[in-house]
């Protein structure tokens, strides 16, 4: 009986102790000095207090958080909430990051953790129990004393730092001001970071509350809309200036002056280099400075996802578009631009994510990748799905906004869509800050393939990539090129134009233009200025573009084009586009005698005929029916006469 | 000293045979590959400049070799790849994978060889292999982690292309192409293929991917050319041991090519087919009949190959048919005369024959009908006739309906060469309409 229970998790009860410290009525707040816990099963009742070291539960039940804490409260709504200042274990730092420290660290050490976008209020009902954490600045005791947790550095998210000791308050003075106050958290730039803002009001507020009642919370109340307006508007102007100085304009600028007179030196010796350098440059895979003629597409992507990561909030959004119109690359873009300015401490910290229908083998390998990416744990994929369940629907402190890029989407789609259905109820969730970017070719993918419960989730927030018209493509084109003068102003106008009539596909129009810089390259003219010219061009699309029916009939051996010609007067005489061997057979038979030629066995002809299968210049049933498989063109017949006229 | 000499040669025609066999049969059989690809200069220049720029620049590329079967699509990829592993920087770099559509048949066994070549096995986590999906992670893990400057260029060469996109999602081939167009380590990623609507089998966003840098051999050899490729072929080399045979040899066979017979037989295979592997398999033939006594190539020897090679492959089986059987496939033969085609089944085919025995035959006897049940059996069994719809099994056995498998031309060509048919049978076949 006693293994049974101790499977199951200790219930316990919270209950305040003593009467409530203060009030706030605005917040409808009634603040407690401590806080004691019953466990089932256990008779003593731990008791904690405000400036005490709490343990708080997690995700990991042999790690669970470490915190002090600052303030108990009970809210409007009756539930019992606590405030903290973080502390995180080794463990719990991103594994890249994990080599700042410069050291391993001990099994029982713990940094202040300073962060600004992680929330620091939590369900009181949380807490397992108080924890003794010292200040260290000798080297760490080796007696080991597993109760006991050390701090010694600060950790900020991007270093570790020496603690300040006026950080740290020893829990021996709850009265003392809390830890916060002194904590170099004043910003010189407020943003709307809920989570902030709130920390600030209480702070006034407590404060002031413990001087004089009333006049305290009017003046609370006003220093909360005046930080929030004005968060606002430095928001907005921030934003704004970002837009009309973009920084990414202007390092393209930079470059292209750099670059041109790298080539007027290099012009003068070296013809070869700049070939090299050309094709280099036109390759699909070179990393554009910017992305021309994607501009709106930039903007709006990028504030979808900056609102998203300021309000702490999730959302989903679809983007479609046919291949080669710059979907992934500009979803990539207005990442680095995000990871830049998080960088920059223009917003807050994010992971990005990304996954691919295509990478994958089956789409509930979803699961396992993201796990893997965002915990690096490896797991099947049902418990993969477990735990991102858990961890998206649980109120976890200290989260960051996740950003998931999902890539060909349709592929994720399954007979109960259940892959579809979570990545998109995932952002729903109060507590799972994540945002979801999908990517796929149809525009009416969530009409056509998902149901209407997945449909509803993944809401309406679209956007497609229209095909790239030919001015765009010039412009792209160009815009690689980076002012060299390489292509004559008609090829570049007839490539952009035959792409922009076939596809609008960016991918096609640099693969052309590199093929026809490698053409011209090869063409061997000597001397003058070697510029790509129409008739470059006009080889690279015939090499791509041009059926090659038409040379394959007129290379085929004499038999195999009295074969067609027998299959086309077949077909006349029957007035169907389907005839049998046999049927073929005997007028190939007169055929030959026509030409003059040895008639040829049946077994010689059955050759010729697979031949022309194999080439599928015919479509041909399996060749075990013999002399019964049915022969289909799989050419215009005019195409055929046309071919075999010709010579 | 000259004396010795003489002797020598005289003595080496036994070996000089044996000699010819080998080298000629190395070059027939063992697609041993030629010094240049004949024909294909132009193709050859772009391929070998395309795989050098992944080589030597890594440049990250994709192309597809499309030509009909024998035109010599792998021979002009290890031409390349040969006269570019001459170069040393370049052969200690480049890593090659070969697959085939053949023998992949599906993803998960592509991969798993990928890793094998690559010498990646022990590198999946513990095990030898890891699943399907940890090894697509780990591929692709393993080639974005590359770049163009630092990593080794790898060479994909997918043959049988047209397989691969066959598999489920093509998701091979995305991930390939994929790599080849963003910058990881450098690829390039060869297909070759028959098929020449190959690109139409590809799904639109791998199709994006691919470069549609396409090569096309087709080739437009005449006939003079295919008399010179005869003529190389069976050339033998400057430093074939004994001299003057090789003199001869040589020497013979430039006759053969003036000859008019041999040129018959040649313009006939050339009009039939023109790519080499049906000429190596004409002049294998032909090889197999040179020996000690008959130590030269003769004209006839090519024309008793070009009979055996173009030989009708039922017309053995006809040959050895009894004229009870025989006779049934006259019959059936007279049928399809009069109902156009359509099956019939043995009860019409019975009746036909009586009608034969009673006012036509004199040689033949009246046959049980179990005889003729047996014989007509016998037919089924070696496929001249075969059930219409895969041999229903509801109707009675007399009554199933069946198709003739032979065309007209070869049963009339059988019964010429049938030894001993008797002269009303034939009289019978040539008559129309029974």
């Amino acid at each position: 009986m006693s293994g049974y229970y101790t499977k199951l998790r200790a219930r316990r009860t919270y209950r305040w102790e003593g009467k409530p410290t203060s009030e706030d009525r605005k917040l409808k707040r009634r603040y407690y000095g401590s806080l004691s816990i019953a466990v089932d099963r256990r008779p003593a009742e731990a008791v904690v207090s405000v400036g005490q070291y709490i343990l708080i539960e997690g995700h990991d039940d042999d790690n669970p958080f470490v915190a002090q804490l600052l303030k108990l409260f009970c809210d409007d709504n009756g539930n019992k909430k606590a405030e903290v200042q973080w502390f995180v274990r080794m463990c719990e730092i991103h594994q890249n990051k994990r080599k700042l420290l410069g050291r391993s660290p001990h099994p029982q050490e713990v940094f202040y953790y300073q962060d600004r976008s992680c929330d620091n209020e939590v369900d009181a009902e949380t807490i397992l129990g108080s924890v003794q954490v010292c200040v260290y600045k000798a080297p760490f005791p080796d007696r080991e004393n597993k109760d006991t947790l050390f701090v010694k550095l600060v950790w900020d998210t991007k270093a570790f730092r020496i603690m300040d000791p006026e950080l740290f308050q020893p829990p021996q003075s709850p009265k003392s001001p809390p830890p916060y106050q002194h904590a170099p958290r004043v910003r010189a730039l407020p943003t709307p970071d809920p989570t902030v803002m709130k920390r600030a009001m209480i702070g006034v507020h407590t404060r002031s509350s413990m001087s004089t009642g009333k006049m305290g919370t009017s003046e609370a109340e006003s220093a909360h809309s005046a930080s929030k307006l004005s968060a606002a508007k430095v928001l907005n102007m921030k934003r704004r200036s970002r837009i009309s100085s973009n920084p990414n304009i202007r390092k393209k600028l930079d470059l292209c002056s750099e670059f041109s007179s790298i080539i007027l030196l290099a012009d003068a010796n070296n013809e070869q280099c700049i070939f090299l350098l050309l094709t280099d440059r036109l390759h699909v895979s070179s990393v554009p400075e910017s992305l021309p003629c994607r501009e709106q597409e930039f903007q709006d992507i990028y504030s979808f996802v900056e609102s998203k990561i300021m309000d702490g909030t999730g959302g989903c959004m679809y983007i479609s578009g046919v291949p080669g119109t710059g979907k992934t690359a500009t979803v990539h873009e207005v990442i680095r631009s995000l990871l830049q300015a998080a960088e920059q401490d223009e917003i807050p910290h994010f992971r990005f994510i990304e996954i691919n229908g295509m990478r994958m083998t089956d789409p509930h390998q979803a699961y396992v990748q993201i796990l893997q990416k965002l915990t690096d744990q490896k797991a099947t994929a049902d418990h993969a799905a477990a735990l991102l369940e858990k961890r998206f629907s649980m109120p976890a402190p200290k989260k960051e906004t996740t950003v998931l890029l999902v890539d060909e989407l349709d592929l994720l789609w399954t007979r109960k869509q259940n892959v579809m259905y979570n990545l998109f109820d995932w952002p729903t969730r109060r507590h799972a800050r994540l945002v979801v970017l999908t990517i796929a070719n149809t525009m009416d993918l969530p009409e056509r393939i998902m149901m209407n419960r997945v449909a509803s989730r993944l809401g309406l927030t679209r956007m497609s990539f229209q095909p790239y018209n030919f001015k765009q493509l010039q412009q792209i084109i160009t815009s690689r090129l980076n002012r060299v003068k390489a292509f004559e102003e008609d090829a570049l106008q007839l490539i952009s134009r035959k792409v922009a009539a076939l596809s609008g596909d960016a991918r096609r129009c640099l693969d052309i233009c590199r093929r026809a810089t490698e053409i011209c390259e090869h063409s061997g003219q000597q001397g003058g200025t070697k510029l790509v010219g129409m008739s470059h061009v006009m080889e690279a699309l015939d090499e791509m573009f041009s059926s090659s029916y038409i040379t394959a009939i007129r290379c085929a051996s004499l038999q195999e084009q009295l074969f067609l010609r027998a299959v086309i007067a077949e077909f006349r005489r029957l007035g169907l586009e389907e005839a049998t061997f046999q049927q073929v057979f005997v007028q190939h038979q007169g055929l030959c005698r026509m030409e003059g030629l040895q008639p040829i066995s049946v077994s010689e002809g059955l050759a010729v005929c697979q031949r022309l299968g194999a080439c599928r210049l015919l479509l041909l049933e399996p060749s075990r029916l013999d002399l019964l498989l049915r022969v289909r063109l799989n050419v215009s017949q005019d195409d055929v006469l046309y071919a075999l006229k010709a010579d | 000293m000259s004396k010795r000499k003489s002797r020598e040669a005289h003595l080496a025609v036994g070996d000089c045979v044996a000699q010819v066999q080998r080298i000629l049969r190395e070059r027939f059989c063992h697609q041993r590959l030629p010094d240049r690809p004949v024909g294909l200069e132009s193709q050859y220049k772009h391929l070998l400049e395309l795989l050098r720029r992944t080589a030597v620049h890594g440049e990250s590329n994709s192309v597809l070799i499309v030509g009909p079967r024998g035109a010599g699509k792998t021979m002009l990829l290890r031409c390349a790849l040969r006269e570019l592993l001459e170069l040393q920087e370049v052969k200690q770099n480049v890593l090659q994978v070969h697959l085939s559509g053949l023998l992949q048949t599906d993803d998960r066994i592509a991969l798993k060889e990928i890793t094998r070549q690559l010498h990646l096995e022990n590198v999946v986590g513990d095990k030898v292999f890891g699943s399907f999906a940890e090894n697509l992670v780990f591929l692709l893990e393993a080639l974005k982690r590359g770049d163009k400057s630092s990593s080794r260029p790898v060479f994909f060469i997918l043959e049988e292309f047209d397989l691969f996109a066959h598999h489920k999602n093509q998701t091979l081939l995305y991930n390939l192409l994929d790599v080849s167009q963003s910058a990881q380590a450098p690829v390039a990623v060869v297909g070759l293929t028959c098929r020449l609507d190959v690109l139409e089998l590809l799904e639109k966003r791998v199709k994006s991917r691919f470069s549609h840098r396409q090569i096309h051999l087709l080739s437009c050899m005449s006939f003079c050319q295919y008399l010179d490729a005869f003529r190389s072929e069976l050339a033998l080399p400057d430093d074939f041991p004994d001299s003057k045979f090789s003199q001869e040899w040589n020497l013979n066979v430039s006759e053969l090519c003036e000859e008019k017979s041999v040129q018959e037989i040649l313009q006939k295979h050339f009009n039939s087919c023109k790519d080499f592997r049906s000429l190596h398999l004409l002049l294998l033939l032909a090889l197999t009949r040179v020996s000690v006594s008959n130590p030269t190539l003769r004209a006839v020897d090519i024309l008793e190959a070009s009979r055996m090679s173009s030989a009708d492959s039922k017309a053995n089986i006809l040959h050895g048919l009894s004229v009870l059987e025989l006779c049934l496939i006259i019959a059936m033969k007279h049928l399809n005369d009069i109902y156009e085609g359509e099956p019939f089944n043995f009860q019409m085919v019975h009746n036909e024959f009586k009608k034969f025995i009673q006012r036509k035959s004199h040689s033949i006897h009246n046959f049980e009908k179990p005889v003729v049940i047996k014989a007509f059996e016998h037919l089924l069994q070696l496929e001249l006739i075969r059930p219409v719809d895969g041999g229903v099994c509801k109707v009675q056995r007399e009554y199933q309906l069946m198709r003739l498998m032979l065309d007209h031309t070869q049963v009339m060509e059988a019964l010429q060469r049938y030894p001993q048919c008797p002269t009303d049978v034939k009289q019978w076949a040539i008559s129309a309409f029974g």
